[in-house]
């Protein structure tokens, strides 16, 4: 989706119709719009959502007085005014005029909240233009409700975004951009499918397939009931998790608990880590067991098969060390060591034969010298052991020991607040206890839930084997049978599809992450996205990851990383090689609108957000004070302006209210006194 | 690519071609109705597998 323009028709402060071109190209994406307070730049802002969904954001004031206020006062009582926004852009391959408009009648000096119609109108590439039919859902399609917060936002208000639970809302909302959502789709219809065809297969496939495809759609039907409770269990496990929070909010904000609240916060990350710590410990003991653990019994082993082997030879059990191939070479040769001629069945000869029968072979003398040449090295490796194990078992009673003191700190500090002589506290702390309690269960059942759906999913496996081998004699039950195979196959590899996107899209957006959020801020905090979908912040204080909380500012600044990530990877996703084939050029390509886009930052963090912003979207709009926007960010910002413009603030103030603002050296109408309250759109360049 | 280092090409490759022919079929109705919430693709998707599987 790129902007070309928008034209507002009496929306709010801008009276009578105002267009802004928004056209820009991949060198000079950003368009650049400056306002006082109060201009309207949150209402250009919402302008777009407005016309995009309908809606605008919660900031926006008195949102049923759409019509501009000099225009609705002049219409005589009885006579109706439009108030509209025009959206002109293009779309993979397309492009597309919307129209969001409402006809307001007036019957009394208030307005009323109009009820505004949408159209949407698009051209193809051939030049064929057509009305779409339903305009709402392909808006939808094109934009997410969910996903505008990301692309249209304030740039002061931007930290929700990374508010603690606003995570799952915001892996739902991105599935879209991602291409996720119609995975998701097709996962949900086929087995509609094969339920249509398996009816087929069992109306016509003799007794042994029907059976087994009974007993299949009885699995079936189990694991959509156990699907279904696991959802609802995910989601009371979340509002318990939510409510928890809360609770633990309150109580670190309350005077009297603070302290304690902020001591078991940091006791229960230290008895995370001290778990996770006795984790390692026992893992590593149980390795080294396993792969050593042999040595210890070893001791006599050594000299009990030293002796053995030395009785053996004494008793000439075992074979002397004399070789056979020695033996045989003197009688080839004739002749023995000592010179005696060993003339065949002489006595000399007879007699060095006999020890040919005693002599060892060279294999079974090699193999002796290796094993006794083990028997050394084992004390050094029982040694080892011994120390390895001892080392391991210190730290491992140092981490039970660390553990234990935790539990019992945490103990302590739960009873401070339990036995509080506060009642509100006393209470809060009940709470707290009773949410707990609540949430351990709900986890134990969905561990219970996730196992038997594994089970019914090897189960459902091995019916379908069955089923595969099962004599079927009609031609459509094996037809039938043959598509069913089919489509449980593309279901089974969609579900890896989805896997496999979910968790790239997640690695992807927390690598991405980190990068911007280095480019910006200048502290040693790294951002990371987790599996459960959460932002936290961590610093490295001696090769430990601390978490760190996040300031309002920094919590800004991981709000555009985050966006810019999202922005940057919808792009990307959509030009890989992927199941769906090609996509078209810009595909992936949505604007990033946003007001107030450096917020309260300081000086050093807006030169930064600036210099990042004009990487972040192949479209920009940045509407900002000339406070916010003028020196650092304008110099870093210029080069890339493709459209310049002033929201010229028309006011009835009294005094000597006229202002300028002066950009590349010339001045330009900021504020200007006039006889109604409105504002208008001035382009610069 | 998941922990096991398994990538959306490997799926797709270790398909047979009706496999990937009806994949891609599904993929592409449902993206083409992603505006609709209110489309249940079950037929479309039946005729799909019907086209391959004649």
């Amino acid at each position: 989706m790129r902007l070309q323009s928008i034209t507002l028709t009496n929306f709010r402060q801008f009276e009578g119709v105002q267009t802004f071109d928004l056209t820009s190209d991949a060198i000079r994406p950003v368009s650049l719009l400056f306002g006082a307070n109060g201009a309207g730049k949150t209402t250009f802002l919402n302008a777009f959502t407005w016309a995009l969904h309908g809606a605008m954001s919660e900031d926006v004031e008195q949102q049923e007085r759409m019509v501009s206020d000099s225009v609705w006062r002049a219409l005589p009582i009885g006579q109706s005014v439009e108030v509209a926004v025009e959206l002109r852009f293009d779309h993979e391959g397309r492009d597309y005029r919307l129209l969001r408009q409402a006809s307001v009648h007036k019957q009394s000096d208030h307005q009323t909240r109009p009820s505004p119609e949408l159209q949407l109108w698009m051209t193809a590439a051939d030049g064929s233009s057509e009305v779409v039919r339903a305009p709402q859902e392909t808006v939808y399609s094109i934009l997410p409700r969910g996903v505008s917060r990301f692309f249209f936002f304030n740039g002061e208000r931007i930290e929700n975004l990374v508010k603690r639970g606003a995570y799952a809302e915001v892996q739902q909302d991105i599935k879209v951009l991602l291409d996720l959502e119609q995975v998701e789709r097709a996962l949900a219809h086929l087995p509609k499918v094969d339920r249509k065809l398996t009816a087929e297969l069992k109306k016509h496939g003799g007794d042994k397939a029907t059976e087994i495809q009974e007993a299949i759609d009885a699995l079936r039907e189990r694991e959509t009931t156990d699907r279904d409770q696991l959802k609802l269990l995910e989601g009371d496990l979340a509002a318990l998790t939510e409510e928890r929070d809360a609770v633990l909010d309150v109580l670190r904000q309350h005077n009297e608990t603070r302290p304690i609240q902020e001591r078991r916060d940091a006791v229960a990350r230290d008895l995370e880590d001290a778990k996770a710590a006795l984790a390692t410990a026992q893992a590593e003991r149980q390795h080294l067991i396993a792969t050593r653990g042999f040595l210890a019994f070893t001791e006599s082993l050594g000299d009990t098969t030293q002796a053995m082997a030395e009785s053996l030879y004494e008793k000439g059990k075992l074979p002397s060390p004399l070789k056979r191939e020695f033996v045989d070479k003197l009688l080839k040769n004739g002749a023995c060591i000592c010179g005696t001629p060993l003339t065949e069945h002489s006595e000399p000869w007879l007699h060095v034969k006999d020890w040919r029968q005693k002599a060892g072979l060279q294999a079974v003398e090699t193999a002796w010298q290796q094993l006794s040449g083990q028997i050394g090295p084992l004390a050094t490796a029982r040694v080892d052991l011994r120390e390895s194990l001892s080392s391991l078992m210190t730290r491992i009673n140092a981490q039970r020991d660390r553990v234990d003191r935790l539990i019992e700190e945490q103990s302590e500090l739960d009873g401070k607040l339990r036995d509080s002589r506060r009642e509100d506290v006393q209470a809060l702390e009940s709470k707290r206890i009773d949410l707990d309690t609540q949430l351990g269960i709900k986890q134990q059942r969905i561990g219970s839930v996730r196992s038997e759906l594994d089970r019914l999913g090897r189960d459902i496996e091995q019916k379908t084997k069955e089923r595969r081998t099962a004599e079927v004699t009609d031609e459509l039950a094996a037809k039938a049978r043959a598509r069913s195979d089919l489509v449980q196959s593309v279901k089974k590899a969609l579900e890896e599809i989805l896997a496999i996107r979910e968790e790239d899209m997640r690695r992807r957006l927390d690598a991405e992450l980190k990068t911007v959020f280095r480019s910006i801020t200048h502290q040693n905090h790294v951002p990371s996205l987790n599996r459960g979908f959460e932002l936290t912040l961590h610093k490295d204080v001696d090769g430990v990851q601390l978490q760190v909380p996040k300031s309002t500012g920094e919590n800004q600044i991981l709000s555009l990383s985050f966006v810019a990530a999202v922005s940057k990877l919808a792009r990307e996703i959509r030009k890989e090689r992927r199941a769906e084939g090609e996509a078209p050029p810009d595909a992936g390509i949505y604007p990033i609108v946003m007001d107030a886009a450096f917020g309260s930052l300081d000086q050093d963090y807006q030169q930064a957000v600036s210099r990042a912003l004009a990487q972040m979207a192949p479209q920009l709009v940045v509407l900002v004070s000339k406070s916010q926007g003028l020196g650092r960010v304008v110099t870093e910002l210029m080069p890339y302006v493709s459209h310049l413009g002033v929201i010229e603030t028309h006011t009835t103030a009294a005094g000597d209210v006229a202002d300028d603002i002066e950009i590349e050296g010339v001045a330009h109408p900021y504020i200007r006194p006039a006889s109604t309250d409105h504002s208008e759109l001035k382009v610069i360049k | 690519m998941t922990d096991d280092g398994r990538t959306e090409k490997q799926v797709l490759e270790e398909l047979g071609d009706e496999e990937r022919a009806l994949l891609k079929r599904v993929l592409e109705i449902e993206r083409a109705k992603l505006h609709l919430s209110a489309y249940d693709a079950t037929d479309d998707l039946l005729a799909a597998v019907k086209e391959i599987i004649p």
